[in-house]
């Protein structure tokens, strides 16, 4: 059951109207069964190894103050549970328990103890208890809520218990709450249906049936392919925050207009915020901070580590290997020249050089884009070779449309040129569109259009799940 | 000691002109990221001769808070 499934459209309907009118005391435990109902729904394994694991973190968060080893055992076990599930999401040789009447695979189980997102809450939550920055939570069901709150379950955003427990307590729903969450629960269909699934069979043409094409058709392919991801996650954010928004909870937000960065440091201060944030606060600073009297090395390191960690958190394989050096690289190149660069950008300090960087950062970021979309570490480099020569096609409709606009009728010509079109206008009007979005108003103008637009042009049982749903 | 931190961030962030309040915080100053934050770090260690705990260092949001740690390490340190 993902976001866009008319089953999800009717359940989540249901769900608010039910929790609207409740009283707000009863709401919590009401918003604890559909998390739980939404979690078993996926299987039944899935369901007993989030409450079993949501009860070892609760119980071990009480008893972790000052017991350093069974801190670092509760670390162990959680960090254990995302390479596990990693593994288990990369192949497909399961182990499969069958009894008489009972059907039990035991991959499931282990994949749904490491859903990644959830098990970066629980480590956060054991550092934060440990650290003494926060108290264990005393009351088992808030804890299970906040693992089981089902708009951020399945690809967070990631937030601190003590972020998302406070408001349990301080539950309102107002009127703005349901107009901005349902404005931005229409922002993020529209991203998901109309931009994100229009792009993805072009990039998926390229990058999967990858032989004859020309340099150009492969850049335009890694070009979309960014594009497409920013509006699939930034797109399944979006409809995550309006539904918590409804229920009356707020969560963080993931993305400030990463395209528009004008460094690569800049691009993940502005991408996936929560997830950063996550990795800066628990990985890159304390290894940092101990290392900070070797000066320039420190941070060299820490980025280091931190995207080796990273790396292993989105899969453990040569492609997602090669993606983290590449931001490895750039980040380190960007530490070693900050202060040639920031006297460089004050002397020519435009809009066109402003542009230059934008496009630049851009390209970097679609260049590693390559790696992490790609199905093999070899079709990866075959694709970057492939740039390299060959580039302008010498039939531009069959060398470079045709590959791109799936389906070979004038009909799908014509889909693409509006989806580009669509694209662009958005990512240059995104802010404006955001202002009207967070707005406390009820914009009829707004939803009027963004209905229209996603009855005409978007994608109905394309059945594409969202990019990041498989970390 | 407002002025001597004041120093500290001019040499990182290499400006001159660089003028910092009790409100100032990484919104305010475009270099100040992670990666120049621990740099800032180890130079006002560095300058007023104190050693930050991690936990100090991940309270601090803005230069009122840097300074309250470092008034209070400096007493110690006497």
């Amino acid at each position: 059951m993902t976001f866009i499934s008319p089953l999800f459209i009717l359940f989540i309907t249901i769900v608010i109207f039910v929790n609207y009118l409740l009283p707000p005391r009863f709401r919590y435990v009401f918003i604890l069964s559909v998390g739980l109902v939404f979690v078993g729904f996926f299987n039944i394994e899935s369901l007993i190894a989030v409450l079993l694991f949501t009860l070892f973190n609760f119980y071990l968060a009480k008893l972790i103050l000052n017991n350093r080893a069974l801190f670092i055992f509760g670390l162990a076990v959680n960090a254990l549970a995302i390479i596990l599930f990693n593994y288990f999401n990369s192949t497909t040789n399961g182990l499969h328990f069958s009894f008489t009447l009972i059907s039990f695979q035991i991959d499931k189980f282990i994949v749904a103890f490491g859903l990644s997102f959830y098990s970066m809450q629980n480590i956060a939550y054991l550092t934060e208890v440990y650290s003494k920055r926060m108290i264990a939570e005393t009351k088992l069901a808030k804890y299970v809520l906040y693992s089981v709150f089902f708009p951020k379950f399945i690809s967070g955003p990631v937030m601190l218990p003590v972020e998302f427990i406070s408001q349990i307590d301080n539950n309102v729903i107002t009127n703005n709450n349901l107009i901005r969450g349902f404005q931005l629960l229409l922002l993020g269909v529209f991203k998901k249906m109309v931009l994100a699934d229009r792009l993805a069979p072009g990039v998926c043409s390229v990058f999967d049936y990858h032989s004859n094409y020309s340099g150009l058709t492969t850049l335009v392919a890694a070009y979309l392919f960014t594009i497409q991801m920013y509006f699939d996650f930034s797109g399944y954010t979006n409809m995550a925050l309006g539904m918590a928004e409804m229920l009356g909870f707020k969560l963080k937000d993931n993305f400030n207009f990463p395209l528009r960065s004008t460094s690569v440091s800049e691009f993940w201060r502005r991408w996936h915020i929560s997830l950063i944030s996550w990795f800066t606060k628990y990985i890159y600073y304390p290894v940092v901070f101990r290392l900070r009297d070797y000066k320039k090395i420190a941070p060299l390191i820490g980025i280091l580590l931190t995207f080796f960690v990273s790396m292993i958190w989105h899969g453990i394989g040569f492609t997602f290997l090669a993606w983290a050096v590449c931001h490895i690289i750039y980040l380190c190149f960007e530490s070693l020249t900050r202060k040639a660069r920031t006297e460089f950008s004050e002397r020519f300090n435009n809009s066109l050089c402003k542009m230059l960087y934008i496009f630049i950062v851009f390209n970097l970021v679609c260049f590693s884009n390559i790696f992490f979309r790609a199905n093999s570490f070899d079709t990866a480099l075959h694709l970057i070779k492939t740039i390299g020569c060959n580039f302008i096609p010498d039939n531009f409709y069959n060398g470079l449309i045709a590959p791109i606009a799936v389906g070979g009728h004038q009909i799908d010509e014509f889909n693409l040129y509006i989806t580009i079109l669509l694209s662009v206008l958005f990512l240059l009007f995104e802010r404006r569109i955001g202002n009207i979005v967070s707005s406390e108003r009820i914009n009829i103008k707004y939803i009027i259009g963004s209905v229209l637009l996603i009855m005409i042009f978007g994608v109905f049982n394309s059945g594409t799940r969202f990019i990041y749903m498989q970390f | 000691m407002q002025e001597r931190l004041q120093k500290v961030f001019r040499k990182v962030f290499n400006n001159n002109n660089l003028i910092i309040t009790l409100q100032t915080s990484a919104n305010d100053i475009k270099m100040w990221d992670s990666i120049t934050h621990m740099e800032l770090i180890s130079e006002i260690e560095v300058e007023f001769n104190i050693v930050f705990s991690f936990d100090q260092v991940m309270q601090f949001n803005n230069v009122g808070d840097m300074l309250m740690t470092i008034e209070k390490l400096s007493q110690n340190h006497k």
